[in-house]
């Protein structure tokens, strides 16, 4: 099989750091033309034609893994770096994003019955007295996306409610978001909590937004701070990983 | 030369005896407020306390300007959007996950826009501010650009999925927010604003240089010719790759954040509108000392930049020795220099 898809083909060259064009070009070169397809239309954001197109591949016969990673997870991780760097803005995401929840309409009850294994489960909130999503749904897609079940408590978000899911939901992570200077330190606040009340070992912490920098999430005692939404699954799975050596 | 004349003269390119601190965004602080006995959210609804809170900056931290507005709440909690006042130590927010309208059809302004609480707190500080101080410093008021004010009322997401969708329809919202932007700054300029801040938040982190020129520069253009004083336009974020078209609008200063290197952005500019920035607020003057203020201030004024400020509404327990280091930083540079023919322009 070869890129054949002149649309996908064009939407590749944006792809320029060497290791991203190895990774992300030979899974593209395995792709048939419908997987192509998909991930081209889901790249422009095109998403009745994500919907006709994952339905028709499951009518067809293809596995809902295959298409969420061959079509889906493919047209992503192009949206990602063309997000990371600079070529497309949050627009642009969004509407890759409407098209992906399309394809996923189709694709999540076959995986929920199916009973696959999640990379790992995800609390995300904004914190408490900061009412800014847009961050925080980005991130949340693309955890979706890479294969995390991620719980959304929305935005002004307690310190006890982040315990409150992590404990539901048994999670692994917890990622706090804030575009605001004065709601940055609950980030600090709600990480002490998890101290006090002796959960802190359970979960690992990740934190994100506008003004939060590296300095801060480790003045806050965070473990991994995601520059962006593409940063923010790559730091997660580090933390996965983590968990999984602790564990082992 | 007092602070109104120095500020003036730096929006002009006049000559002045030292670069103004102006505050085209808000320098309230929790400290400030318990000296006034002026807090959140009351402040920002309550005329005499705003104004007194405001007042601190000239007051308090010899800055050159006063701005009595501390958040961007007041056109949209006018409009009807939903609310969240919070306490004194956080900002009023609009429920951007309620929004209150749907298309361009919907943009009706209300009869008593200029009346309700939240825009006459505002309205009336200005007169209360100029009464007190007639000439002495600058009074800046605010006005929400088209493009902050989408965000209120549509909610972030639909309006900018809205953006790729519906340009035109896009255009059509703007055009008809754009008349809020005008009738309240107006109302400012009437009540005794000397100068305008204007935030419209096409900020990197979420579009595009190109959409800024597309969607924004025309309208930011006529804002320009209806809006009779001085107008600072404000943007968070990444901005460089917008600030040759913002250069074009004939603003009179752009406040630019510390996320953009000053050398690059005085560069990029090429002398057509006047830089006020951009000492970095969560690092520097909420998190660090007295001596990487200065540091900062120094870059800033050593790159050229004609108005120095914290890059946007501080946070709320900034210490005040930091907020004083400022000024402080700008005598001991005019002093080191021992001349400032560079700002002759």
């Amino acid at each position: 099989m070869s890129l054949s898809h002149e649309g996908l083909k064009k939407e590749f060259e944006y792809v320029t750091k060497p290791s991203e064009q190895n990774h992300i070009g030979s899974a593209l070169e395995k792709l048939d033309p419908l997987m192509q397809e998909i991930a081209y239309e889901l790249i422009t954001g095109n998403n009745s034609a994500v919907d006709t197109l994952t339905k028709k591949a499951l009518e067809e016969g293809y596995s809902a893994n295959d298409v969420l990673d061959d079509g889906l997870l493919n047209g992503m991780a192009i949206v990602g770096v063309k997000f990371r760097d600079n070529i497309i803005f949050v627009p642009e995401v969004l509407v890759s994003a409407r098209a992906m929840k399309a394809g996923m309409t189709h694709i999540e009850p076959i995986l929920s019955a199916s009973g696959v294994e999640p990379l790992g489960t995800v609390i995300m909130g904004t914190v408490k007295g900061d009412l800014h999503d847009i961050g925080k749904n980005l991130c949340i897609m693309m955890l979706r996306g890479a294969g995390f079940t991620v719980h959304d408590i929305g935005v002004d978000s307690s310190p006890e409610d982040f315990i409150d899911a992590v404990e539901e939901h048994e999670a692994d992570i917890i990622g706090m978001s804030a575009l605001l200077t004065t709601t940055m330190p609950n980030m600090g606040t709600t990480i002490n909590t998890f101290e006090d009340m002796g959960l802190r070992d359970e979960v690992r912490i990740m934190v994100g937004g506008a003004p939060v920098t590296q300095d801060f999430a480790d003045e806050m005692g965070a473990d991994a701070y995601g520059e962006n939404a593409v940063d923010a699954v790559d730091k997660a799975k580090e933390l996965i990983d983590l968990l999984s050596e602790l564990k082992s | 030369m007092n602070s109104k004349e120095r500020v003036f003269a730096a929006l002009n390119g006049d000559p002045h005896d030292r670069p103004p601190v102006c505050t085209p965004t808000s320098v309230a602080t929790v400290e400030f407020m318990d000296l006034n006995n002026a807090y959140f959210p009351e402040a920002n609804r309550d005329a005499e306390l705003n104004a007194s809170l405001a007042a601190t900056a000239y007051t308090q931290l010899g800055f050159d300007t006063i701005a009595p507005y501390f958040s961007i709440i007041q056109e949209s909690s006018a409009l009807g959007c939903d609310m969240q006042w919070e306490q004194k130590d956080n900002w009023p927010t609009v429920r951007m996950t309620n929004p209150i309208w749907k298309n361009s059809n919907d943009v009706k302004i209300p009869k008593d826009f200029l009346s309700h609480q939240d825009t006459k707190t505002i309205i009336d500080s200005i007169s209360i501010l100029k009464k007190q101080y007639p000439d002495d410093v600058a009074i800046v008021g605010k006005t929400m650009g088209p493009w902050t004010l989408a965000y209120h009322v549509f909610g972030v997401e639909p309006f900018l999925l809205g953006t790729v969708d519906d340009p035109a329809e896009t255009i059509k919202c703007l055009e008809k927010l754009k008349e809020i932007t005008i009738l309240f700054g107006q109302a400012q300029i009437d009540s005794g604003a000397d100068i305008l801040t204007l935030p419209d938040h096409a900020t990197g982190d979420l579009v595009s240089g190109e959409y800024y020129k597309r969607f924004l520069l025309e309208l930011h253009q006529e804002l320009v010719e209806e809006l009779s004083v001085p107008i600072i336009l404000h943007i968070c974020g990444n901005t460089i790759d917008r600030m040759p078209y913002i250069a074009e609008t004939g603003m009179a200063a752009f406040h630019f954040d510390s996320r953009n290197d000053p050398d690059e952005a005085i560069r990029t500019v090429d002398g057509k509108i006047k830089l006020a920035g951009n000492i970095n607020n969560p690092t520097t003057l909420y998190s660090k000392g007295p001596d990487a203020v200065k540091e900062e201030v120094f870059r800033a004024l050593n790159a050229g930049v004609q108005l120095i400020a914290p890059e946007c509404a501080i946070p709320l327990k900034t210490k005040m020795e930091n907020l004083l280091a400022i000024p402080e930083a700008i005598t001991d540079w005019v002093a080191e220099r021992g001349n400032f023919d560079v700002f002759k322009s």
